[in-house]
């Protein structure tokens, strides 16, 4: 247990030191969020009616976008390690499949943790949302979550691309979550078979959560939906260092 | 299993599709032996190494690296391997240090940062420690990888094309401690393009299209090499080519009786790089004929 725990620690730190020297890639990951829901913002200017309850949309989307990015980037940075070699020679001497994903996992959460915090601070303060303290940081857990998911995701689809350009049939499938999950329109308007997709998609759950944060409740609430975030963290989890592969 | 065998491959075949990356493949490799895999590109000589390293899981065949099954028993064998790949497989945005202690984490020992300034200083890196790989040339990358393997003392190397773009002087250091590591029982598998490197190997596998054509000692190489004898006899010039030669010379020589008047002898031997493209282009030929028939 003891081998297992610092070999993980040894990929958290490797990952984070070269996070520290990779300033383009952190700018990325933490400033584009920012800049989106900047233009989320005029958006909502231009088009929104005065009656319109902005935060009902925009946590949501904000969420989305936490998502979207974390995914993508995760999913990058781990097929660059595949085309690399550096991921086969990690197996090679001696790392295994469950240390490389939560040591990645890790290493990613610190990013997470300081892009979903900003972002909630953001739309805090731009849209005058006025949160309580207890709603901000029911809203950044449930932001948390979804972020360490949208990275376990990354991991798991990387898994399935030989090169960068492979992951990109990947993007419209978290697209169309966007709809699934029900920000844009409710989950019950559409098709039975959808419905059923709606709960493949992390956003559903977080966004019902979130929908109960928004109207004054807590996390209790709705703690069904709430808990199956974790679990289906822990899910992804597990299927991305199964389906990690290293053989040809 | 020979017990002094450190290796042993036994009728491996290796598919991708339909394309055979090894045919029915067999050796064994004694321990503390250097042994060379040579052969062009697209020959089944990484494909091997990592079959041995398990990696890659053979289509069919048995294998054994010091008495385990590198893909059944994978966390036996890799405590017990130094694997230095073809391309160097590094972190372009850690320092030559970082790159060793991370690839080299889970198998270390004792003094573990004592060691990795043992090997960087080996591999000629003191000054560049520090420094971030991206900064280096490809033949420090080189050098770094191979520290990489070096570090736990592993009992086989496993080197693919280790001294490419290593300068002569460099790369003569590398061989001599080569060889000092397998006289402490190490044994080297090491593939290569360069024909020099292969005369410092103990044993030579000669591969094309995924066959070994030969598994000989290079000097036993060397002999089926053919030699282009001109014997010049007054003013008139002779020639005749020989097989075998070492053996054949003699034979040849008794012919003429050694006559006084035979005041030059001019042998122009075959390299060994004459000698292996010879065999690959006999292996062509056959499957050539064989497609056409």
């Amino acid at each position: 247990m003891k081998t297992i725990l610092d070999n993980i620690g040894v990929i958290t730190a490797r990952v984070l030191n070269q996070l520290r020297r990779d300033r383009r890639f952190v700018a990325i990951s933490i400033l584009f969020p920012l800049i989106i829901i900047y233009f989320i913002k005029i958006v909502f200017d231009v088009l929104a009616p005065p009656s319109f309850n902005i935060s009902q949309y925009v946590v949501p989307y904000a969420a989305f976008i936490v998502h979207f990015i974390t995914f993508i980037l995760t999913a990058i940075v781990l097929v660059r390690e595949r085309v690399a070699g550096t991921m086969a020679q990690m197996f090679v001497v001696g790392y295994k499949q469950i240390e490389i994903i939560i040591g990645y996992l890790l290493a990613y959460t610190v990013l997470a943790t300081v892009q979903s915090l900003l972002v909630l601070l953001e739309l805090n303060w731009l849209f005058d949302l006025g949160f309580s303290s207890a709603q901000f940081a029911s809203m950044y857990l449930v932001m948390w979550l979804l972020a360490v998911i949208s990275m376990a995701i990354g991991m798991l689809v990387s898994n399935f691309a030989r090169n960068e350009g492979q992951v990109f049939p990947f993007i419209p499938l978290v697209i169309l979550s966007v709809i699934l999950s029900g920000i844009i329109v409710p989950v019950e308007k559409l098709p039975d078979w959808a419905q059923i997709l709606s709960y493949l998609t992390p956003l559903y759950y977080a966004n019902e959560v979130l929908q109960e944060l928004l109207k004054g409740g807590t996390l209790l609430d709705d703690w069904l939906m709430f808990a199956i975030l974790p679990i289906y963290g822990l899910v992804v989890v597990g299927i991305a260092s199964i389906s990690l592969r290293e053989k040809d | 299993m020979n017990e002094t065998a450190s290796i042993v491959i036994q009728n491996l075949d290796k598919f991708f599709g339909k394309q055979k990356a090894l045919k029915n493949v067999n050796l064994s490799i004694t321990k503390g032996q250097i042994y060379g895999l040579l052969g062009p590109n697209g020959a089944g000589k990484t494909t091997l190494i990592r079959c041995l390293i398990g990696a890659t899981k053979p289509t069919k065949g048995n294998l054994s690296v010091l008495g385990f099954n590198p893909i059944s028993q994978k966390s036996k064998v890799r405590g017990l391997i130094g694997y230095m790949p073809q391309s160097p497989a590094l972190y372009e945005d850690l320092t030559a240090f970082e790159n060793i202690r991370f690839f080299s984490f889970p198998n270390r020992k004792d003094n573990f940062a004592k060691r990795i300034n043992e090997v960087i200083e080996f591999v000629g890196l003191t000054k560049r420690a520090h420094d971030q790989v991206y900064k280096f040339s490809g033949g420090m990358k080189q050098r770094v990888s191979l520290a990489c393997a070096l570090v736990h003392h592993p009992k086989i190397l496993l080197l693919d094309e280790p001294t490419t773009g290593i300068d002569p002087k460099l790369r003569e250091s590398f061989w001599h401690h080569f060889r000092d590591l397998t006289q402490q029982g190490v044994t080297i598998l090491v593939s290569t393009h360069q024909m020099s490197e292969a005369m410092f190997c103990d044993r030579l596998a000669i591969m094309h299209e995924g066959i070994l054509l030969a598994d000989e000692p290079p000097r036993q190489l060397l002999w089926k090499q053919q030699a282009k004898i001109k014997i010049r006899k007054d003013n008139k010039v002779g020639e005749k080519v020989v097989s075998h030669y070492p053996e054949q010379l003699p034979k040849l020589l008794q012919k003429f009786g050694l006559d006084a008047s035979i005041n030059r002898i001019e042998i122009e031997e075959e390299t060994l790089e004459q000698v292996v493209l010879e065999m690959i282009h006999t292996h062509e030929k056959e499957i050539n004929s064989g497609d056409n028939s």
